[in-house]
């Protein structure tokens, strides 16, 4: 039996946990990543390199400023840390075994073709490892099923704010008579939804740590102005690179169009990494915090601080799985997705981006790539996007229902081999 | 490595119906070609160019099997299946009749009465702008599906308009060359022979009319 809180068993643990921990960052970066920096390489707003690291930077920059400082010991609240208050030791091989499991199915699930989510995973990973340390009764059932519902309205969410910005563009700019006017009309103040959006997150999320406990009203007005400044300033950049013989935005009024999106959708993108950073960077740092946390202290605390470093450093794990595995994806998809403009793509990031943000808000633990999906469809509902294959969804479905119990059966298994090795 | 992001977006049919309506364009070349050549009776290249438009009308009805068997349930696509199935099914039978004019011509080596040959061409050129019109048709709505371009979608039912107006003309020829047939040739093998021919060039207009109507409702808004 070996002894886990020894001097020399701490640096064993810490550096195992590290490279699980980021092996798992690795895996969201080459997935997820890449697949919500998809569609704007699809649309050619992005090249694959500007994609890279733009993705790395907003990623980080949405990890450590509304990744969550604090977060609960376990996940999401889904079990009571007090049931593990005198046994740190079961937090510690759980949290391990949740991110070892959720790591291998990732994994497994990528070699196979399934689309899998990495948040789903962690999820059904750490519930997996509360049945078997504590019981059934240590977990919140309560919670998952709400974390469990959102999976199923975040996409429906993405699919409705996607569709019904493609459908205002459509209606307002696309089938006007004039639609480069119309575009300088609405564009800014597209941007100014799209930044009020970003701002609230980072309000709420990001300066939690100040302790400002702002109300959503405050909020809104600190918010509000700096989006009119931005949505202001896109007016008269719009103004500026749009006038004759403009080397920026040229071509005819439908090509003049869409190169505004394109501007806007290189926006879009950067909210796209930065929601995914907020949302996505915490599974795999989450549960790393609090091993590094009972390693330090020995003791269960009811919350952890996840220090800005380690939101950086898994921030940068994420941006490396996409630089080593994810550039493979998107230059595919760059390649394949033609049907993407620069319209489309900002329709659906926009969806998809507001959706985990908000989703965010609220603490629950969405899939970027599901509701991805939801708002590519929710613009294709609206006749917007090329041809769409919705068997996909039927897939997503099927994984929703195979993730959640392998990773629970695995993190039990991973946990009872960890106990029978430690304890 | 394929995502599920990736697995979500369906290769366009229309890049295929575009090659379709170009076999279509093709096929109206050669008819034009053969039907003078034909006429001409002292050319020697009508069986070639007869079996050109077989070779194009095959190679127009692969292109057709394969966009029908790559459209599965489950798919979403920028305009309603159904009208696209239809559409593709009246400029592939743009091509048939083609063919079959042609065969009808085939069917009288010694060419058609001198009375009747120059307006059968006449009603030929008629009908080949009609034709020639599908192609750049189906490349303007695949552009408009994309941009929703209110500019585009002036110019295809400018288009459409163009075609409805080459079938209009062909079949007032059409009924102008019965009646002349009625009138003019005695022989009753001889004019079922030429209604025959007649009604079958007429067809031609009407398929592409008929796959205009089509397009006309799938970017209706």
């Amino acid at each position: 039996m070996l002894e886990l809180f020894s001097a020399g068993m701490e640096y064993y643990i810490l550096g195992f946990a590290t490279l699980v921990g980021f092996y798992m960052a690795a895996n969201i970066g080459a997935n997820d990543l890449a697949n919500a920096m998809g569609t704007s390489v699809g649309s050619g707003a992005l090249t694959m390199n500007q994609a890279v690291v733009v993705s790395m930077v907003a990623n980080m920059i949405g990890a450590v400023m509304a990744g969550g400082h604090v977060t609960n010991t376990i996940r999401k609240g889904m079990i009571d840390p007090s049931l593990l208050a005198g046994s740190p030791e079961k937090l510690l091989l759980g949290m391990f075994a949740a991110l070892l499991a959720a790591g291998i199915w990732v994994q497994l699930a990528t070699h196979f073709g399934l689309p899998v989510s990495t948040t789903h995973s962690i999820v059904g990973a750490v519930v997996g490892f509360g049945i078997m340390a504590v019981g059934f009764g240590a977990v919140s059932w309560g919670t998952v099923i709400a974390i469990v519902l959102s999976w199923v309205i975040s996409p429906v969410a993405g699919g409705i704010i996607g569709g019904g910005v493609y459908l205002f563009i459509r209606r307002k700019i696309q089938t006007s008579e004039t639609p480069y006017e119309k575009t300088q009309r609405y564009a800014p103040w597209l941007l100014t939804v799209v930044f009020t959006v970003l701002i609230l997150s980072v309000i709420f999320k990001g300066l939690k740590n100040l302790h400002l406990n702002l109300g959503f009203g405050t909020a809104l007005i600190i918010a509000v102005p700096f989006a009119i400044a931005a949505g202001y300033a896109g007016k008269v950049l719009l103004s500026r690179l749009g006038g004759e013989g403009c080397r920026w935005i040229r071509g005819d009024e439908e090509e003049k169009v869409e190169c505004v999106f394109l501007y806007l959708q290189i926006i879009t993108a950067c909210y796209v990494a930065f929601a995914h950073g907020a949302n996505d960077v915490a599974n795999a740092i989450g549960p790393l915090a609090a091993i590094f946390a009972v390693v330090k202290t020995q003791t269960v605390s009811m919350q952890v601080e996840v220090p800005a470093w380690m939101l950086a450093a898994g921030g940068a794990a994420v941006g490396g799985g996409l630089l080593a595995f994810g550039s493979r994806v998107m230059q595919t998809i760059g390649k394949k997705i033609t049907e993407i403009t620069p319209v489309r793509g900002f329709s659906a990031e926009f969806g998809a981006a507001t959706t985990i943000l908000i989703c965010s808000r609220f603490g629950l633990p969405v899939s970027t790539t599901h509701v991805l999906v939801g708002s590519v469809v929710g613009v294709g509902f609206m006749r917007g996007m090329g041809v769409l294959d919705l068997r996909v969804i039927r897939n997503i479905l099927y994984s929703w229902f195979i993730t959640l119990p392998f990773t629970l059966l695995l993190s039990m298994v991973i946990y009872k081999l960890l106990v029978i090795l430690f304890a | 490595m394929r995502t599920t992001f990736m697995s979500l977006f369906y290769k366009s049919p229309f890049v295929n119906l575009n090659r379709h309506a170009d076999k279509v364009r093709e096929c109206a070349r050669v008819f034009h070609k053969a039907v003078k050549c034909h006429l001409d009776k002292q050319c020697e290249m009508f069986d070639d160019l007869t079996d050109q438009v077989a070779v194009l009308e095959s190679e127009a009805d692969a292109i057709k099997r394969n966009i029908r068997g790559h459209l599965p349930k489950g798919v979403l696509m920028p305009v309603d299946k159904f009208q696209f199935f239809m559409y593709l099914r009246e400029q592939d039978k743009v091509v048939d009749a083609v063919e079959e004019a042609l065969y009808w011509l085939a069917y009288r080596p010694q060419g058609l009465e001198d009375e009747v040959g120059e307006d059968t061409l006449f009603l030929v050129g008629k009908v080949i702008p009609a034709i020639e019109a599908l192609s750049p048709l189906v490349e303007k709505a695949s552009e408009f599906f994309k941009s929703r371009s209110e500019a585009l979608r002036n110019e295809i039912k400018s288009v459409i308009r163009d075609i409805r107006q080459a079938e209009h003309e062909a079949d007032h020829l059409e009924r102008e060359l019965i009646h002349k047939v009625f009138s003019t040739v005695k022989d009753p093998l001889t004019v079922f022979h030429l209604i025959r021919l007649v009604e079958t060039i007429g067809s031609i207009a009407d398929h592409a009319q008929n796959a205009s109507d089509m397009m006309r409702a799938m970017i209706a808004e």
